[in-house]
């Protein structure tokens, strides 16, 4: 197998089975199948982190009120006042972001002539993951715009400081979340890529020094920088 | 040459769209850091504007990785 087409397999994403219902067939993908995984492990997780707790805090609950503090400080910070509403949207993007770009990182070694159990990719390599978001934050900002300055507001909204910017502030609408998406799918997948790259070619040592850096924080920056970029958008909405 | 070389050297001269990114979010980097040192308290409002900034830097580069995918991987 030649190295382009070991990284196409790489990058591939694979139907697993396709549902029929409804005179439909709907393919289920590997990817929809990780974020599946994803959601139940936070949803669990926060379940189970949530119950029991008491005045005096023990480490876990101090360890998450320290968490939920900072996004709900980071939020206000950025959006000001009224940011607070959002402070749960937000901080769900950023929890399911780092789950989802640091995921790769639990596969368990190969190497030496076996494969590992089982793969486990970025869910954000797959553009469909990305755009999901990207719609869905661009929805929130263009209805909160709606609920925080009224019908009449919008449309000022849309023609200040000048009625000449009226068809910029409409491409707006379509450029933020086409940026948002591919910002984080590019990133993620080129990442990908130039790891897949040196596990094939140096498949001893490198490959985890490097994924320091691809997988762990460029991981981490990107979600930053999504969600980040989600507040801007949205407190410009609401402001 | 036929279209899938053409599409390969055409990847390849996308890709140098990083040069904008590479040139960009260093001095982005080297003039937050001399405004942190010059004023170490706003640190916090520096990075924000930092980080929205190295972002849009950015993209121009990842957009130049987008459609160098595209022209190796659409047939």
């Amino acid at each position: 197998m030649s190295i382009s087409e070991k990284i196409t397999e790489g990058i591939s994403i694979k139907t697993v089975f396709t549902i029929h219902a409804f005179g439909l067939t709907i393919p289920i993908s590997d990817t929809v199948i990780a974020t599946w995984i994803v959601m139940a492990v936070l949803i669990l997780a926060s379940l189970i982190l949530t119950r029991r707790f008491r005045e005096i805090p023990k480490k876990p609950q101090l360890l998450l009120e320290a968490y939920i503090g900072f996004i709900n400080d980071f939020v206000t910070e950025t959006a000001g006042h009224h940011g607070k509403d959002f402070a749960a949207f937000l901080g769900t993007i950023f929890t399911f972001m780092i789950a989802a770009n640091l995921a790769p990182m639990l596969t368990p070694i190969g190497g030496f002539g076996f494969e590992p159990a089982f793969v486990i990719k970025p869910l954000t390599r797959d553009i469909n993951v990305t755009a999901a978001f990207a719609v869905t934050v661009i929805v929130t900002v263009f209805f909160s715009t709606f609920r925080y300055k009224g019908v009449k507001g919008f449309f000022k909204s849309l023609v200040s400081p000048s009625p000449v910017m009226l068809p910029f502030k409409l491409m707006e609408y379509g450029i933020k979340p086409l940026s948002l998406c591919l910002r984080l799918f590019g990133n993620i997948l080129g990442a990908f890529i130039i790891m897949k790259l040196i596990e094939i070619v140096a498949p001893v040592i490198f490959p985890p020094l490097a994924g320091l850096y691809f997988d762990l924080f460029d991981g981490l920056i990107q979600a930053v920088v999504f969600s980040f970029l989600s507040t801007i958008y949205i407190a410009e909405a609401i402001e | 040459m036929d279209v899938q070389s053409a599409a390969m050297i055409g990847a390849g001269i996308a890709v140098l769209t990083g040069l904008g990114a590479g040139f960009g979010i260093p001095l982005a980097t080297g003039k937050t850091s001399e405004a942190i040192a010059r004023q170490p308290e706003a640190s916090g409002k520096i990075q924000g504007a930092f980080l929205l900034g190295i972002a849009l830097a950015e993209a121009t580069a990842i957009y130049g990785l987008v459609v160098a995918l595209l022209l190796i991987f659409s047939k």
